[in-house]
């Protein structure tokens, strides 16, 4: 559970939040929703503790392991689709095999067989979106934060990245921020930020 | 010290995946292997046939070092934060391995530039190594203290809005204790005799001063 405690938040005279306390349960699928500018990505990068509050506090759980597929969070250029898997699941202590890889890439429709080599600079923003899908996939987390974790997704991808964050849920605090009414509809929750 | 709190696996991903993109991307290792051999035989052909003295010979490595270093240490965080790859790194890895992944990768790039420059370094200006293994620890501490000191400056100027002459401004004085040092031991070591010990010991503990100040502040950053 991430519990935020009388929060509250500006960015210069701009109040974003005013004394929010709320519990953020897992098991379930949270949107957060509200106008552009009304502190979705903020209130994501708070509950992953990626920003602190000027006052009140974020707690979470004892093992706080966070995963994130968000606009702002780019992955490596440089190196090959099968490289960043490798490198992010690295990061936390896990060793994809070969046939991991190609089984992550079928589980988010991007052909890792032929495309697992090829470096991420050549992707299509499509494909790239896969890709930061598939680390999601791959790394140990306990909370996913996802920020229009759909956008440039077309009907295929949108379809496999619902059916898998519904499938894992169950042991997750899944925050899910959107403006898109097809995400909206998928979360079992909402709450709404006041522009 | 912090670097054995952190996961060793997450620092050798980070320096086996800075490399991988380093020696992709060539023009970091570029830049700081040709300011050296520019500089080195700019140098060496404008005094060809004059006698150079062994310290400032000395003198004159290090500089080339630090400044072929400083061509290429800088992006070690800054090329990160353009990318946008900083706040993914800062997820999923420690902030002390990410640090410590740096260091090491910048040191092992300094290595690679000493093996590259030393040799041509040495022919160019004919000089005699007297005591070589005097010169190979003078360097290998010396790289550590740049690498060090270095790391810590590109994470404080990834920042900075004119950090390309920001960096070397605050790296001078950061590395001075460990030039001053280890020019003279480089000296010692061209010309031979006895050496002051307690110049290399300086250099060390300062390496290790560079080292733990870097860990403490890195988390405020």
């Amino acid at each position: 559970m991430i519990v935020f405690d009388d929060v509250s938040l500006s960015f210069g005279r701009r109040e974003i939040f005013k004394n929010i306390s709320l519990e953020l349960r897992g098991g379930k699928i949270i949107g957060i929703v509200g106008a552009n500018g009304a502190g979705k990505s903020t209130f994501l990068k708070l509950a992953g503790k990626i920003i602190r509050p000027d006052e009140g506090s974020v707690t979470f759980p004892p093992e706080k392991k966070i995963a994130a597929v968000a606009p702002e969070m780019k992955i490596y250029d440089g190196l090959t689709a099968q490289e960043n898997l490798f490198f992010f699941a690295k990061l936390r202590g896990k060793t994809l095999s070969a046939e991991k890889i190609f089984e992550l890439g079928g589980r988010v429709g991007l052909d890792l067989k032929n495309f697992g080599n090829v470096r991420a600079e050549n992707f299509s923003t499509g494909m790239r979106q896969r890709l930061k899908f598939a680390i999601l996939l791959s790394v140990d987390a306990n909370i996913w934060l996802l920020d229009e974790p759909t956008a440039n997704l077309d009907d295929d991808g949108r379809e496999k990245f619902f059916n898998e964050i519904q499938a894992a849920k169950s042991d997750k605090i899944i925050l899910l921020a959107t403006n898109d009414t097809a995400e909206e509809n998928f979360c079992d929750e909402i709450i709404s930020l006041p522009l | 010290m912090k670097l054995f709190l952190c996961r060793f696996e997450q620092v050798a991903a980070i320096v086996r995946k800075d490399f991988l993109i380093g020696l992709r991307r060539r023009a970091t290792f570029a830049a700081m292997m040709m300011f050296a051999l520019t500089a080195v035989a700019s140098l060496s052909l404008s005094t060809g046939g004059i006698f150079v003295e062994e310290k400032f010979l000395a003198a004159l490595f290090w500089v080339v070092i630090f400044f072929a270093a400083g061509a290429g240490v800088a992006g070690t965080f800054d090329d990160e934060a353009q990318a946008g790859t900083l706040p993914t790194l800062k997820l999923y890895a420690d902030a002390q391995a990410i640090l410590f992944g740096k260091m090491i990768y910048v040191f092992l790039s300094l290595v690679a530039l000493t093996i590259f420059i030393l040799p041509i370094f040495l022919i160019l200006f004919d000089v005699a190594v007297k005591n070589f293994f005097l010169l190979l620890a003078t360097i290998f501490f010396g790289l550590i203290g740049i690498a060090a000191a270095g790391t810590l400056t590109a994470a404080l100027t990834a920042s900075a809005t004119v950090k390309g002459g920001l960096f070397p401004i605050l790296l001078f004085p950061i590395t001075l204790p460990i030039f001053l040092p280890a020019i003279s031991l480089t000296e010692t070591s061209f010309a031979g005799g006895a050496f002051d010990s307690s110049s290399l010991i300086v250099v060390a503990a300062f390496d290790l001063i560079l080292i733990t100040a870097a860990s403490i502040l890195y988390d405020y950053l």
